[in-house]
């Protein structure tokens, strides 16, 4: 029994990591210009499929860079073509959310245009040792994914503390007017959190895709579970996202010793709800507005 | 003869649609609720008109169970969210989506799962007759939320809408208005998904699925907010404009897909330049 206790927690940290990647480029991009971008999902598919067309013409190393240089390009490419037009109209944040929808649907149906329905694997992830620890199994790529993970939150919190960046960025996400009266140019703040979030994005789509299969509709299901984990954790709160997001991965995995594992799903859906009703704001965050 | 029978068939389905537009229209247009629950009473509505007929209920019988289950949906939603405005809203009602596809997979002895349910009876044997009877439950929805809408009931919305605090100030209940709202919406999108059972004859968990999401948005912002005129002309334009791409020879792997891809365009380009749409009179907020 305890051993499937220790692999069922061990596969929430997993899942919990992969989340917490996604929750945390969502959030940091939430925060700093205080919408919710959907497409998130259509961003970490994109890093999942590039990863998958370059490998199959590069070797492993220039492959995971070009897939992440064009992932943070068409990150970028969305803010720009999209979002940015429809911050010079003074569109609200409703008109910013149904269009992340309609960005996240449009990469959906382009991925399957381009690719195909069917489910791809990457060829990178061949040989893939397992490991035992505790009587739980993890596989090499898994270790890798929960290391990367904890570096990049590392690297991440550095950047937002003790860089003159990050201090920007939060200057922008607590009061953009104040900022700008300091001599904070917002536009190319708003770029470097994309190019942030986007890059955080690609990384997360690139490790699941090499530790699962790839499937067109995989950016929407993951974006569910980043911005679930967000709310539980705090949207405008990136460390509250990625503790929201880890918590999110336990507690799917520790449900199903109860549920049908088809119930994995419906067990963050309703999560997502009851943080909604009773603490929108999160464990860690704040309610977010846009003057 | 088969060109007249496609055109029938364009012209059932463009029905729905404008159902779906009219209802979302009630809710996102007239009273500013950011639902994005609105294809979960659809799917609600086609599944009881699904499990119903099944059991051999009658049909007029299924017909008045769906629009009480969305009914019922509808105001059940509108319970815990009442306090979420915007983006929460936004959240909540995606939240309950969600959670509708995934009972619609999983309770696999009521729904079947992924499997769907096969073989729901038609409504009528001819698709002529059909045609006559979704227009006219159109010609009835369409009368009864334009008399809604420009009846007292309708203003006390749009002003919940404009400004909630000065309709409280007026001594409007406020959360009845929001759930009476939800609630009708909700109820003639299960109407929509009446027909939708009942025409097609299968249906599976892919009926919430949030491309339809998109289609209903892209038809009522096209057509215009807090317009019901707008919400049919949007809806009939919307479902028309991708048929010529039948024509052009693509596969239908391809044809699926671009579907999607031109709704999101004309979303997406239609927000960026002309958020009012065609009759719009109010912005999202």
């Amino acid at each position: 029994m305890s051993s499937i206790l220790a692999q069922l927690l061990l596969n929430g940290l997993i899942a919990g990591a992969i989340y917490a990647l996604v929750a945390a480029g969502f959030s940091l991009i939430c925060s700093v210009m205080k919408f919710m971008h959907f497409a998130h999902g259509g961003v970490v598919a994109a890093g999942a499929y590039f990863l998958f067309m370059f490998s199959q013409w590069f070797s492993p190393v220039p492959a995971i860079l070009l897939a992440l240089v064009t992932t943070v390009l068409f990150g970028v490419f969305m803010d720009w073509s999209v979002y940015k037009q429809l911050r010079k109209r003074h569109a609200s944040n409703a008109v910013l959310l149904i269009a992340s929808i309609g960005l996240m649907i449009l990469t959906t149906n382009l991925i399957l245009i381009g690719f195909g329905a069917d489910v791809k694997t990457i060829p990178l992830a061949q040989h893939n040792p397992v490991y035992t620890i505790l009587g739980a199994r993890i596989t090499l790529i898994q270790v890798v994914i929960i290391a990367t993970s904890a570096l990049l939150f590392g690297l991440l919190y550095y950047l937002m503390k003790c860089t003159r960046l990050g201090k920007a960025l939060r200057a922008v996400a607590d009061n953009n007017a104040i900022a700008q009266t300091v001599g904070i140019n917002p536009s190319r703040m708003y770029l470097a959190t994309f190019i942030l979030g986007s890059a955080l994005g690609g990384i997360a789509g690139m490790l699941i895709g090499l530790e699962q299969n790839l499937y067109p509709s995989m950016g929407l299901s993951l974006v569910i579970k980043g911005f679930t984990g967000a709310v539980i954790g705090g949207v405008t709160s990136v460390h509250g996202s990625i503790l929201g997001a880890l918590v999110l991965g336990m507690v799917e995995n520790l449900g199903i010793w109860y549920l049908p594992s088809g119930y994995k799903d419906a067990i963050a859906f309703v999560l997502l709800f009851v943080f909604l009703l009773l603490k929108p704001e999160g464990i860690l965050g704040k309610r977010f507005e846009r003057g | 003869m088969a060109f007249s029978a496609y055109l029938i068939h364009l012209g059932i389905l463009s029905c729905m649609y404008v159902m779906l537009a009219i209802s979302l229209n009630l809710a996102l247009g007239f009273t500013g609720m950011l639902n994005l629950g609105h294809v979960a009473f659809f799917g609600i509505g086609a599944y009881i008109t699904a499990i119903l007929s099944m059991q051999g209920l009658p049909l007029w019988l299924t017909c008045i169970l769906a629009i009480i289950g969305g009914l019922i949906a509808g105001i059940l939603l509108a319970f815990p969210t009442a306090r979420l405005r915007g983006d929460y809203l936004a959240l909540a009602t995606l939240g309950f989506t969600f959670i509708m596809a995934a009972i619609a997979r999983n309770w696999q002895s009521l729904t079947r799962g992924a499997l769907g349910i096969p073989g729901i009876p038609r409504l009528v044997a001819s698709n002529e007759q059909y045609l006559f009877w979704i227009s006219l439950s159109t010609v009835i929805v369409a009368l009864l939320v334009s008399w809604l809408t420009k009846s007292s009931i309708g203003r006390t919305l749009q002003a919940i809408r404009d400004d909630e605090l000065g309709a409280m100030v007026l001594g409007k209940n406020v959360f009845a208005y929001r759930m009476l709202a939800l609630g009708v919406s909700a109820s003639i999108a299960a109407l929509a998904g009446f027909f939708f059972a009942h025409f097609i004859t299968f249906i599976d968990p892919s009926v919430f699925s949030i491309d339809d999401l998109i289609l209903m948005f892209a038809m009522v912002i096209l057509g215009g907010l807090a317009s019901n005129k707008g919400s049919v002309i949007g809806g009939v334009i919307i479902f028309l404009l991708p048929e010529p791409l039948r024509f052009i020879g693509f596969s239908s792997s391809i044809v699926g897909p671009a579907r999607a891809i031109l709704f999101a365009l004309i979303l997406i380009g239609m927000l960026v330049y002309r958020p009012r749409g065609i009759f719009g009179k109010v912005d999202l907020s």
